[in-house]
């Protein structure tokens, strides 16, 4: 593999962790070299994928490994526990509290208390309630809208107008013929 | 001056007489008004044409003389210093907190996320400072579908809920199918959560409420428990173009008038206008679950605007609807141009005419019934006056004589008639205008707040003239709206537009060329067979001849700001902006942009798919993916491919929606994205990956 593909690596895991708001450098540069020597020697065992996908492979799955812990240590888990603790995370403010936190395998009580007290709750418990519609009396206005429905046909209105044009035409012809 | 301690104690006898008023001076007007035309008819034998222009004449000035009566009533109760059958009177004279729980719901769909976030903001600091925060919880319900928008509003709301420690009291609700628009969603709330509450304030997206007026809503349910819902007057705020200007102006100048003169009349018997109003949720949900209409498709059976039913059904279950309408501390906003009220007018046209159903209903009261005949009328009027005014210029050929008023202006001999024509004008344009000068008298004390007593009066005559002016450009829409509607096409529940103002000169030539046509061949018909009628029609041919440029023109921010420099169409919050009003154009934190991405599109699915806490914020809010069939699954993983592989403008808003609608899938997608070689990645997203942590 080239030097290039092996920097595009490198810089690849520098964004990730700058997405995650890692702001202690000197955390950055560890994490970046631990992680980047692993994928180095996971590379060497399977060359197939690219230093880039090998790299951020290895961080996602640490990371998402770090937040399923977090879950488990601040709240029941179920199948969305994990971003729920991720979110928590960083609504708590814990990525600029224990900027140094991390990844850390053993992260402090208290940043586990903060972030249990910033659970996201989308709403309040349900408590469902059966909205019944009811029966509106709209009067004789009804009636007479549902009989028109029920007769209405443009055949009928084009008839009665045809029927009208002929007498109208009818009764000039006359008034032209006998009276004018 | 408190006439009562409860709202339940108001005396019947006072509501039947006031209406008696209300009615007998519309009425009274309306007959003086038609025995004046009469009598002009009369003089040479009423004919068919003519008994057809009476009619329409006594449907249309009635309406005028009604309007009139409840401008006039409004001023007479200003005279007297107030209104001694005021619902906010009733409130205790202690301090107490509400001792219910009460739900602030705010529907939105695709409004700015960062304008409803701000406002919520607001609030929520407005009510900790009365110390009765903990009395109200807070709902975003969103209805939006623009995936931009949903995600923007989810990272607003996590990011508001952080920073002010409020998680567990601002909720975000997002339905995944939006059954019903708004009134379908106030409907899911009460569904789930109604139960939980006593009252519920309903506002709508562009709302905002202090924290005081919040709490004294809540208190006034508490001291009445006759009362169903109660309404506040939003005042129009904040506007930046001219039309958003003129109507907050207007609103603050005549406004106060025909809300007192509304109140004078219907007192327990208001209306609901569907936002910034508290409701009682238990009568709500028992009465007034939204029937269907006589209708033979399920689409006509919907009432597409509920507020004013509601009122109806909540009255008719017992319970009174009041008008707070001299708390300050509510506001609103109005749509920023012309396109954009008519927008709005649009739907609500439809709305309106659908209430037509409830107006012969046995049971409905008589104040619902007005409230209803009004709406109705507010738009069945428009083609009503083009009938009258078609009807008018026929009967003026016919006779070559000006059939109303300027037949007998053209008349060389000054007879009985031509007095009775001089009358009737007159007091049709006292009708008209005299509102406005008993709004402007009525501000007279506060003129200071409205830029001192010149600018005022300046600014009310500008208003007046322009109001003028856009008077017919609204008649030409209203009627195509009634037809549109009695034709059977559907109006669909749109986002308002209430960010940008400037009318694109194109979409001004479409949209505002048939007026102007229609303006110049009635100007060239009547110059060529009746002068005079050009004339007299002169008012309603400047209008239409000039939409394009009035629709330019009122949709500027610069024009409307230039007003505002040289102290015209002021209101009192622009003179002094109130804590609740501040910072509502600033970007919450969440929502600000780095500058390498300031323009970028598709901002909500760059963050979703790229930024670890957005990812994690909208799949927690998600239900946990169940397991998919494989062509679904196949499915969703093409998608998630070409998103990436071509960037998100390759899928459409569909396909965008049925990723975002899967946990699992968009998981896979923020790792796929991180994971792939830039070599396999659409170059928007190379960008996106380097820019997106920027500051």
């Amino acid at each position: 593999m080239s030097l290039d593909e092996w920097n595009a690596a490198c810089d690849r895991l520098e964004d990730f962790l700058d997405a995650h708001r890692v702001q202690d450098r000197a955390l950055v540069l560890r994490l970046t070299t631990d992680l980047l020597a692993e994928a180095r020697r996971l590379h060497a065992e399977n060359p197939i994928y690219s230093p880039v996908e090998t790299t951020l492979d290895l961080a996602t799955a640490q990371t998402e490994a770090w937040f399923s812990r977090l879950a488990a240590d601040t709240a029941p888990t179920d199948g969305n526990a994990a971003a729920r603790a991720r979110v928590a995370y960083f609504a708590a403010g814990a990525h600029r509290e224990w900027p140094a936190a991390f990844l850390d395998p053993d992260p402090p009580a208290a940043m586990i208390e903060a972030i249990r007290r910033a659970s996201i709750q989308a709403g309040p418990d349900l408590e469902f309630t059966s909205l019944i519609r009811r029966e509106v009396d709209y009067g004789p206005v009804e009636d007479l809208a549902r009989e028109t429905w029920e007769q209405f046909s443009w055949s009928h209105v084009l008839r009665a107008f045809l029927i009208w044009v002929v007498i109208f035409f009818a009764a000039y012809g006359s008034y032209l013929a006998f009276f004018a | 001056m408190t006439a009562f301690q409860k709202t339940s104690e108001l005396p019947a006898e006072v509501a039947s007489l006031r209406q008696a008023l209300f009615l007998a001076t519309g009425g009274g007007i309306t007959i003086a008004g038609t025995w004046l035309l009469t009598g002009l008819f009369r003089s040479g034998g009423i004919t068919a044409t003519e008994w057809a222009l009476l009619v329409l004449f006594v449907i249309l000035f009635g309406q005028l003389a009604f309007g009139f009566s409840i401008a006039f009533w409004g001023f007479v109760v200003w005279l007297r210093g107030g209104e001694p059958y005021e619902v906010m009177r009733t409130l205790p004279e202690t301090e107490d907190c509400p001792p219910g729980s009460t739900a602030i719901i705010m529907p939105v769909f695709n409004e700015e996320p960062g304008r409803i976030f701000r406002a919520v903001e607001n609030m929520v600091r407005s009510l900790e400072a009365t110390g009765c925060g903990a009395a109200f919880d807070f709902f975003i319900l969103s209805d939006s579908n623009n995936p931009d928008n949903w995600i923007e509003e989810e990272c607003a709301w996590v990011n508001l809920c952080s920073r002010l420690n409020a998680f567990g009291r601002i909720f975000y609700r997002k339905r995944r199918v939006s059954l019903h628009g708004k009134s379908g969603n106030v409907a899911d709330f009460c569904r789930r959560w109604g139960q939980r509450y006593r009252y519920a304030v309903v506002l709508d997206a562009d709302s905002v409420m202090t924290g005081e007026l919040l709490v004294r809503l809540a208190r006034v349910m508490d001291a009445n428990p006759a009362i169903g819902i109660v309404q506040t007057a939003p005042q129009i705020v904040r506007g930046t173009s001219l039309l958003q200007r003129l109507v907050q102006f207007s609103t603050r100048s005549v406004g106060p008038l025909f809300a007192a003169g509304s109140n004078f009349w219907h007192l327990a018997g208001a209306s609901y206008w569907g936002h910034n109003a508290i409701i009682r949720l238990q009568p709500f949900m028992q009465h007034c679950v939204l029937p269907e209409l006589p209708g033979r498709s399920a689409a006509d059976r919907h009432i597409l605007s509920h507020d004013t039913v509601e009122a109806a059904l909540m009255q008719q279950a017992g319970f009174q609807v009041w008008f707070a309408y001299q708390e300050p501390g509510s506001y609103e906003e109005g749509p920023p141009n012309l396109s954009e009220s008519f927008k709005r007018d649009r739907r609500w046209c439809q709305g309106n005419l659908q209430h037509f159903w409830f107006l012969f209903a046995p049971g409905t009261h008589f104040t619902n019934r007005i409230h209803i005949f009004f709406g109705l009328m507010a738009y069945l009027s428009a083609p009503l006056l083009l009938v009258f005014i078609t009807l008018s210029g026929i009967d003026t050929y016919w006779k070559q004589q000006f059939a109303i008023l300027s037949a007998r202006a053209a008349d060389p001999v000054w007879t009985g008639t031509w007095w009775t024509s001089v009358l009737l004008l007159g007091l049709t344009v006292t009708l008209l205008f005299l509102p406005k000068v008993l709004g402007a008298i009525h501000l007279l004390p506060r003129a200071r707040e409205f830029g001192g007593v010149l600018r005022m009066g300046v600014s009310v005559i500008f208003e007046t003239l322009l109001s003028i002016l856009l008077a017919p450009i609204f008649l030409f829409f209203y009627t195509q709206f009634v037809v549109l509607t009695l034709l059977g096409l559907r109006v669909n529940w749109k986002t308002q537009n209430r960010t940008t103002s400037a009318i694109p000169f194109g979409e001004a030539i479409r949209t505002y060329g048939p007026p102007t046509l229609l303006g110049i061949a009635v100007t060239v018909l009547t110059l060529m067979h009746v002068p005079i009628l050009t004339l007299w029609l002169s008012p309603l041919l400047a209008g239409w001849l000039l939409a394009i440029p009035l629709a330019l023109l009122t949709s500027s921010d610069r024009v409307g700001g230039w007003l505002r420099s040289r102290g015209l169409l002021l209101i009192p919050e622009e003179i002094r902006t109130p804590p609740i009003l501040a910072g509502l154009d600033d970007p919450p934190p969440a929502l600000a942009r780095p500058q390498t991405l300031a323009d970028v599109a598709h901002y909500g699915i760059l963050r979703v798919v790229l930024d670890p806490f957005v990812n994690a914020v909208h799949i927690a809010l998600l239900r946990r993916s169940r397991v998919h069939a494989k062509h679904k699954g196949e499915y969703l993983a093409a998608l998630s491919d070409r998103l990436l592989s071509s960037g998100p403008g390759a899928l459409t808003v569909r396909e965008t929606h049925a990723l975002l609608w899967d946990s699992g899938e968009l998981a896979r997608v923020h790792r796929d994205l991180w994971t792939r070689p830039g070599t396999r990645l659409d170059p928007w997203w190379r960008f996106a990956l380097r820019h997106a942590s920027e500051d």
